[in-house]
């Protein structure tokens, strides 16, 4: 962009911005190391106290915070949600990984023909593709708990990978198409008069040129199955089975537990987000900025 | 581009089954339902019309939810859209740390709902939240108030989390759209016309004024049916101070085991996201699939 602005004045936006996106992450890395005794003295706070990993401690290994082990202390504050977080992180992380294996395998295919051919109903498919996303998953909830409970899919982690896996498609397809576009045409000519076939053309050449950017959609997905909460929740069962999402849901509306417990249960679960967040941005944001994408 | 002349079905139908499994059998089955007296104690599923409709229509929720559902949607759409492309215009330009800062904008969008709505009710909180700390230090305020416990600005309190998780998505789409003007037209407009304000007025915004409606209609619609922010956070309260339309069929469904009227609130939400659809479609620019 053409312009100059003054170094100050970038760098105070680029603050804003920064501390409006990342400050309430900031603050819960803070609550996550003060006790809650800390937190709520108004002339006690982490410089003055050092750093307290007493809830880290509990939520991994179960060994109660001392402030807890004292008389009077309430101990209604420590909720065995938050010690649900590692098992539940683990929980999202296969279901997550799943619908991404099954976005790359099912929406390649017709994401290379959108990229590639032109066919009847393509602008009819692709509109309806594009366009699904947009119905509210609020208005599909009943009857996709009906439908999979009478699957027996309601409580196992089949239900809700199948369900994400479904709901992240049409992205991976839109994305994939682009970066399929991408792929000189030259390379693709000179395959058809080596014989290939289609599925040739698709698999020894387009796949493999494309493979950094098959990945990086991947991860896409991943972070769609990663966040979400509507459908985990009402199809997750027991503990066993609960994603991350579904836990610190019931952790945000349990009024009595102990803040310093869940400033920790976030954080937990928003670093392996944080390592998903440098990662989308250098390999999918970054690659659909670098041209094809029309506005 | 090569032609086929039959439909690919053995390519596009992996992809588009599910979808369509995931969009047109649970609309039907919302219809369906909407139309019958399906409650889970009672057995037997009688035909009963439009009753459903009306009996969700006349109850006292609805209105409130629906008009909660409005202003949500009509202040928290334009406000996700105007501060991301604020922040990709100033993203477009590269100085020290932009890097750092292009990756902390998608934070909100990587974060599970329900967390970024327990980051936000720390944020509000009455006794050691961040924001009433910052105004009784600067004196703006005598005492601390509940945010989201007061009726009166709880829905402001959960319209400021929703926007901060949509405007992620709004910076990327921006970015995209602005890094697709070409780089010559720039150029000459620099040259033409030194007001940068005339200069956005009439180069950068013609060009992004299609990818400005498509976003602004988008953002309407996951407003109008956004669920899990408000869910996390007030669970709908205080009174019916964020009872939404959404929160609605969740309440209809789930708690009162009337999957009739649910469904009828379903439908409805159905009804009018579709008019939003359309308007997306409206709104899209027509080369979107004519590729190179």
């Amino acid at each position: 962009m053409a312009g100059r602005l003054h170094p100050l004045a970038t760098f105070i936006f680029a603050g804003l911005i920064l501390l409006f996106s990342g400050g309430p992450v900031l603050l819960s890395l803070y609550g996550s190391l003060v006790p809650d005794r800390v937190l709520l003295s108004p002339d006690q706070s982490l410089w003055t106290q050092g750093p307290s990993f007493e809830s880290y401690r509990y939520i991994f290994t179960g060994q109660l915070p001392d402030s807890y082990n004292a008389e009077g202390a309430n101990r209604a504050m420590i909720s065995d949600a938050a010690r649900q977080v590692p098992r539940a992180l683990l929980n999202s992380s296969i279901n997550a990984l799943a619908a991404m294996v099954l976005n790359i395998i099912l929406g390649a295919p017709a994401a290379f023909i959108f990229a590639r051919y032109v066919f009847p109903g393509k602008k009819l498919s692709f509109l309806y593709l594009i366009l699904s996303p947009l119905v509210p998953a609020v208005a599909l909830v009943t009857p996709i708990y009906m439908l999979l409970q009478s699957l027996n899919l309601v409580g196992s982690a089949l239900g809700i990978i199948l369900i994400h896996t479904a709901k992240a498609l049409p992205f991976t397809v839109l994305i994939l198409s682009v970066f399929f576009r991408k792929i000189p045409a030259e390379i693709f000519e000179a395959a058809v008069l080596d014989h290939c076939n289609r599925f040739q053309t698709f698999w020894r050449v387009a796949v493999p040129l494309a493979l950094p950017s098959i990945g990086a959609t991947g991860l896409f997905a991943f972070m769609l199955s990663y966040s979400e909460f509507l459908f985990a929740m009402i199809l997750s069962g027991s503990s066993d089975t609960r994603p991350v999402s579904v836990v610190m849901a019931a952790l945000a509306r349990n009024t009595d537990v102990s803040w310093s417990l869940l400033n920790t249960a976030i954080f937990i679960a928003i670093v392996p987000t944080l390592a998903l967040v440098i990662l989308v941005w250098r390999f999918v944001v970054e690659g659909l900025l670098s041209g094809a994408v029309k506005g | 581009m090569w032609t086929i002349n039959r439909y690919p079905g053995f390519w596009l139908l992996p992809a588009l089954l599910p979808v369509i499994l995931l969009t047109v059998y649970p609309i039907g089955h919302a219809l369906w339902t909407s139309l019958h007296e399906v409650m889970i104690l009672f057995p037997g599923e009688p035909f009963v019309g439009l009753k459903n409709y009306e009996r969700v229509l006349s109850g006292n929720y609805f209105s409130v939810a629906l008009r909660n559902s409005l202003v949500f949607t009509a202040v928290s759409a334009p406000l996700a859209v105007l501060l991301g492309t604020l922040i990709a215009l100033f993203l477009q330009r590269r100085f020290f740390g932009s890097q750092v800062v292009r990756s902390v904008v998608l934070l909100p969008w990587v974060l599970p709902g329900a967390i970024s709505a327990v980051l936000w009710v720390w944020m509000f909180h009455p006794s050691f939240g961040f924001l009433n700390g910052l105004m009784l230090d600067l004196g703006l305020i005598e005492s601390p108030i509940g945010w989201l416990t007061n009726p009166r600005t709880a829905l402001g309190a959960v319209i400021v989390a929703h926007v901060w998780t949509q405007i992620p998505f709004v910076v990327v789409l921006m970015m995209a759209a602005l890094s697709s003007i070409n780089g010559e037209t720039l150029e000459a407009a620099a040259i033409d016309c030194r007001s940068p304000l005339k200069r956005f007025r009439y180069v950068v915004f013609p060009e992004i004024k299609s990818m400005l409606v498509v976003l602004l209609v988008y953002n309407a619609l996951t407003a109008f049916t956004s669920y899990d922010i408000v869910y996390a956070m007030t669970g709908g309260g205080p009174g019916t101070a964020t009872t939404l339309l959404s929160f609605q069929i969740w309440r209809e469904s789930f708690s009162m085991y009337d999957f009739g009227a649910g469904s009828a609130v379903a439908f409805i939400v159905v009804v009018i996201s579709a008019l939003l659809i359309v308007a997306i479609t409206k709104a899209l620019p027509s080369d979107l699939f004519a590729g190179d």
